[in-house]
């Protein structure tokens, strides 16, 4: 039997508190979970219950008023900031539910913008064709569809091969079958490049794509349970 | 009182956007400041200065003569048009003040026995009136007295008509005569060498052997009479006492250096401010147009919950209202607090008793209300190009900014461009509105900043040329009345002196058909070497004896050119008359008259070889020996030394509009660095969204920094050439415009003040970024994600 790897995430009773007094939000109330390598995680749960404050977290867009976030050995709750803007640059993807591209670049220079900074990225074209976006390299966003953007921002998210990979409502502006071309997307990266990744949905369909599904309650996880069978995005019907 | 929603809305926002509030309305406030402190102080002055003329009875008209007996001057005030009339003793003296080595002159003034003059009323500041009984006490003016510590109490020794007086000083005074006293023959008031000092008309009259009668005339028109059949009257009945022709203040020496102050002093209120005012106005304009612009989304979601156009309108009016007012009350309230404080100033300056700044109603008015129209101007064109928008472009998901592909060339070199420069060089491609305003502004600023500086640079210029270039003695003696050029072998005969050139100046009047000016005609020999004329390419004129060279000032007054023929009246001595042809019209920097060789003016005034004064070089190591001999020498009445005349004028351009001029330089410094700072603010806001983004995606606030500050720098190096060449055409605009009886302004380009310009536009441009830079790191990058646009 060999050693089991270590995890990518683990999340010691993480807290995080808006505002002071009488008008505190605890939007996370004490979370304690560990990620694996390679995972597809899903996180459900209804709107305020602290789903975005934990993966901005994650992501080192934020930091907890308590408790640790390890990836792997940094804790992104102390580490300077320096030392988090780099892990930012070479391990995390991003994936907003509002695309969030440049709209004075290209497709493939909204791509090339991360290739650029990152340490062993494929090329733009290679991403772009992943996502399905093979014809469109050269328009700019506002030449494309809102699901043809977002998948853009996700071949921008994974080019640098990131080791995780976090989608915030990748689907959230998004009709049916153009979510469900972005989610092949996200799980094609997630099968060939084994990028761990999260994401954030409210579709409880959606959440039959991951491997956990993580549901959120009241800023706490109220339970995490094991999907038996991974299904394709193809499969999805809502 | 419960704010509506929209109301807090505005208010929020004006929280939120301060800083850029500050930046715009400051740069308004600016505009505002300027414009009412000049124009007011404008105002004040002359409102000031006719106050003082009126309340003091300055004269209208002034006559010297050679000596008139008492009872002519019954007759004079009984002529049709003279209101009031004073006949008085007047003469120069030469001081000698202790402790003072270079000698000092004075003009001295009869005072009344028994009253207060009648005209040019004298104003006592400081200890009493002298005791008609005693002869020997006199008055001396406010300025002579500061100038070279005088009091009451204190003596003087004069010379006197070539006798040697002692002087008891009883008190100190001020008249509109002498606001600034100018020496005869000098051109700037040199208090500290010329003094005027009253004494009694009795003893006035004893010293200078006139006895029972009066040698200077000064008086006061009735109201509405016609100043030329006055003087005809007054010259005729002169004639026979030996009258030099009466003229009016626009020869008076003090009256005439005011007025020429007060031009300038108008020129810049009425041509400066109006540009600072549209240079802030454009900004606020923009600025608010800008920043309206990043509301379009909200303006689309207002409109979609049934707020019809109009309210969305007022709601931004009321936005655009709040920065104007600010920047009107902000600029009024300095302007006034500025102006104040300058009044002090210029009262010392001036003399002018009751100097009060005291703008009137209508420049706050222009003010405020130019700034509140262009604010809602601003505002109003980014409204209406947001209500235009269907309200259903707020409510589905933004389109991105359409950006395209630059044109081929530009493409191909962008290639190799990484992406951050990408996104500069497109965005300023994409919006080259937007970036040219930026440009503008920048520019504005820059052209501002070297206007301002022009007028003293051109002013020092002047100097440098006048005192240096043009005029080359040390120093130059005047003669107590037209002397036989004999004098010129005893002039050099004076100890350290080595080089001797004679002058001649004759008072005359130029008439050229209805038009009619009294001024100087200057006799200098051909190819005079100490005093030269100088035309604007700075070559010396060579003084001719066949006809007069004359001024362009006196040119355009007479409205003749070269080829004309002037009529020239001497007003003293043998009063030769002649027809003169005008050979060639220059146009020296300072004060020029009129011009003809020596010899010739000689022969045209029927009084040949006969001199006014000598200009001199001598031996500085014994300057102290000539001091000592000219104070012994009655012919000389006055010794003008080309150092202190220099230094002088330079103080006095340093106080008056001088002064002036550098609250242009102030405020463009202020102005040039709240556009930076706009600039950059504005540049900021349109792109943090992007620059949150390029956070998010790991870039660090390094590289993200240099997405905004390359942007910044870039449209800054487009602007500084730009700003160099407006700003040297209105610096040459505005110097045609700065043409005064005295001064002709050049137009000189001093490449170090365009460098200190640009350097300082670079400079707070620069700061700016940085200070932008900052809202960098403080980047909300979460909050930047959920939101849209
Ligand atoms: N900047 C903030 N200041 C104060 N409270 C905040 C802030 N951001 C989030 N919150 C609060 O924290 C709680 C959790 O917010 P979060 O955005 O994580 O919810 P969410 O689960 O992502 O909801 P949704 O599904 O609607 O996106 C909410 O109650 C929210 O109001
Ligand atoms: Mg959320």
């Amino acid at each position: 039997m060999t050693a089991a790897p270590p995890p990518v995430f683990r999340l010691e009773n993480l807290r995080k508190t808006y505002g002071e007094g009488e008008a505190a939000v605890h939007a996370l109330r004490g979370v304690n979970l560990t990620v694996e390598e390679g995972e597809l995680l899903v996180l459900l749960g209804p709107s305020g219950s602290g789903k975005s404050t934990l993966l901005n977290i994650l992501g080192g867009l934020d930091r907890p008023t308590a408790g640790h976030t390890y990836f792997r050995d940094l804790d992104l709750a102390t580490a300077p900031d320096a030392e988090v803007t780099r892990y930012r640059r070479l391990n995390v993807g991003f994936v907003f539910q509002f695309y969030n591209l440049i709209a004075s670049l290209t497709a493939a220079e909204n791509v090339e913008l991360v290739t650029e900074i990152a340490e062993n990225p494929m090329p733009a074209r290679e991403a772009l064709a992943l996502v399905g976006l093979a014809a469109r390299t050269h328009h700019f966003p506002a030449q494309l569809s809102g699901g043809e953007q977002q998948r853009v921002a996700i071949a921008r998210a994974i080019a640098k091969r990131p080791t995780v990979l976090l989608c915030d409502e990748p689907t959230g502006a998004l009709d049916v079958a153009t979510g469900v071309h972005v989610l092949k997307a996200i799980v094609t990266a997630n099968e060939r490049l084994r990028t761990t990744t999260l994401v954030i949905t409210h579709n409880a369909d959606i959440a039959r794509i991951g491997d956990r599904v993580v549901r959120f309650a009241d800023g706490t996880i109220r339970s995490v349970e094991k999907n038996p069978q991974r299904i394709s995005p193809d499969e999805l019907r809502w | 009182m419960r704010l509506s929603p929209l109301d807090r809305k505005l208010l929020r926002d004006l929280k939120r956007l301060r800083t850029q509030a500050v930046a715009v309305a400051g740069v308004l406030a600016c505009g505002v400041a300027l414009f009412v402190m000049a124009t007011g102080m404008y105002d004040s002055l002359e409102r000031a200065r006719d106050a003082y003329y009126d309340s003091a009875r300055m004269a209208d008209l002034a006559v010297s003569v050679v000596r008139a007996p008492d009872p002519v001057a019954e007759e004079l005030a009984l002529l049709p048009g003279v209101n009031a009339l004073e006949a008085r003793v007047s003469g120069i003296g030469l001081l000698d003040l202790a402790g003072k080595s270079d000698p000092v002159s004075a003009r001295l003034v009869s005072l009344p026995p028994d009253r207060r003059p009648r005209v040019n009323d004298v104003l006592l500041r400081e200890g009493r009136w002298p005791n008609p009984a005693r002869d020997n006490e006199v008055l001396i003016n406010e300025a002579f007295a500061e100038a070279n510590a005088l009091a009451p109490g204190m003596q003087l020794r004069a010379l006197i008509y070539g006798r040697y007086r002692v002087l008891e000083i009883t008190g100190i005074a001020s008249s509109p005569e002498f606001i600034s006293a100018v020496a005869p023959g000098a051109l700037l008031p040199e208090p500290e060498r010329f003094g005027v000092i009253w004494m009694g008309r009795e003893a006035l009259g004893r010293a200078f052997d006139v006895d029972g009668a009066f040698n200077d005339v000064v008086l006061r028109l009735a109201p509405g009479a016609n100043a030329r059949d006055t003087i005809a009257a007054i010259d005729a009945r002169l004639a026979r006492y030996g009258g030099r022709g009466a003229y009016g203040r626009d020869r008076m020496l003090s009256a005439q250096f005011l007025a020429d102050e007060l031009a300038s002093l108008r020129t810049m209120a009425a041509i400066l401010p109006p540009i600072f005012m549209l240079v802030a106005v454009f900004l606020l304009n923009v600025s608010l147009s800008r920043l309206v612009a990043t509301e379009r989304s909200n303006i689309g979601l207002l409109k979609s919950f049934g707020y019809s156009n109009a309210a969305v309108a007022f709601h931004y009016g009321k936005f655009a209202l709040a920065f104007g007012l600010l920047g009107a009350a902000v600029g009024v309230v300095t302007g006034r607090l500025i102006g104040n404080y300058m009044a002090i100033l210029y009262a010392k300056v001036y003399r002018i008793p009751a100097l009060q700044f005291d703008a009137e109603l209508h420049i706050y008015v222009w003010a405020v209300v130019v700034a509140l129209v262009a604010a809602v101007l601003g505002a109003a064109q980014a409204v209406r190009r947001a209500t235009q928008l269907p309200p259903a472009a707020a409510l589905a998901p933004p389109a991105p900014t359409s950006f395209g592909r630059l044109g081929a060339t530009v493409e191909r070199a962008a290639r190799n461009l990484d992406g951050k420069t990408r996104m500069v060089v497109r965005r300023i491609a994409r919006f080259p509105r937007r970036a040219a305003t930026t440009v503008t502004g920048i520019a504005l600023g820059l052209a501002l900043l070297i206007t301002s500086q022009h007028f003293p640079l051109s002013m020092n210029h002047i100097v440098d040329v006048t005192f240096g270039v043009a005029q080359r003695m040390d120093a130059t003696l005047t003669f107590a009345e037209t002397a036989d050029d004999q004098i010129l072998t005893e002039v050099a005969r004076l100890p350290g002196v080595f080089s001797v050139e004679p002058m001649r100046a004759a008072e005359v009047i130029f008439t050229a058909g209805s038009r009619q000016r009294r001024d100087t005609l200057m006799g200098l020999p051909e190819n005079a070497y100490l005093f030269r004329v100088l035309d604007q390419k700075m070559m010396p004129v060579a003084m001719r004896g066949d006809g007069v060279t004359l001024s362009y000032n006196l040119a355009q007054k007479l409205g003749v050119t070269v080829g004309d023929t002037v009529h020239m009246q001497a007003t003293e001595g043998q009063r030769a008359s002649a027809d003169l042809l005008v050979i060639a019209v220059v146009k020296p920097y300072l004060a020029g008259a009129a011009y003809m060789e020596l010899n010739a003016l000689g022969r045209t005034l029927r009084e040949p070889g006969r001199v006014n004064a000598a200009y001199v070089l001598f031996d500085s190591a014994r300057r102290e020996a000539l001091d000592r001999r000219i104070k012994e020498l009655p012919m000389i009445s006055g010794v003008s030394f080309l150092d202190s005349a220099s230094a002088s004028m330079r103080k006095l351009l340093s106080q008056g509009s001088g002064f002036f001029s550098y609250m242009f330089i102030v405020f463009s410094c202020l102005m040039a660095g709240g556009v930076a700072f706009s600039a950059a603010r504005v540049t900021f806001a349109e792109q943090e969204r992007d620059l949150a983004t390029l956070r998010v995606l790991g870039f660090g606030r390094r590289e993200v920094s240099y997405v905004l500050l390359a942007e910044i720098g870039a449209l800054l190096i487009i602007a500084l050439p730009l700003g160099a060449v407006l700003g040297a055409a209105l610096s040459r605009w505005l110097m045609t415009q700065f043409q005064t009886d005295l001064f002709t302004f050049p137009f000189i380009t001093d490449s170090a003040a365009y460098g200190k310009s640009a350097l300082f536009v670079v400079l707070a441009v620069v700061g700016a970024a940085l200070a932008v830079r900052r809202g960098v790191d403080r980047l909300d990058m979460v909050g930047v994600l959920k939101s849209r646009d």
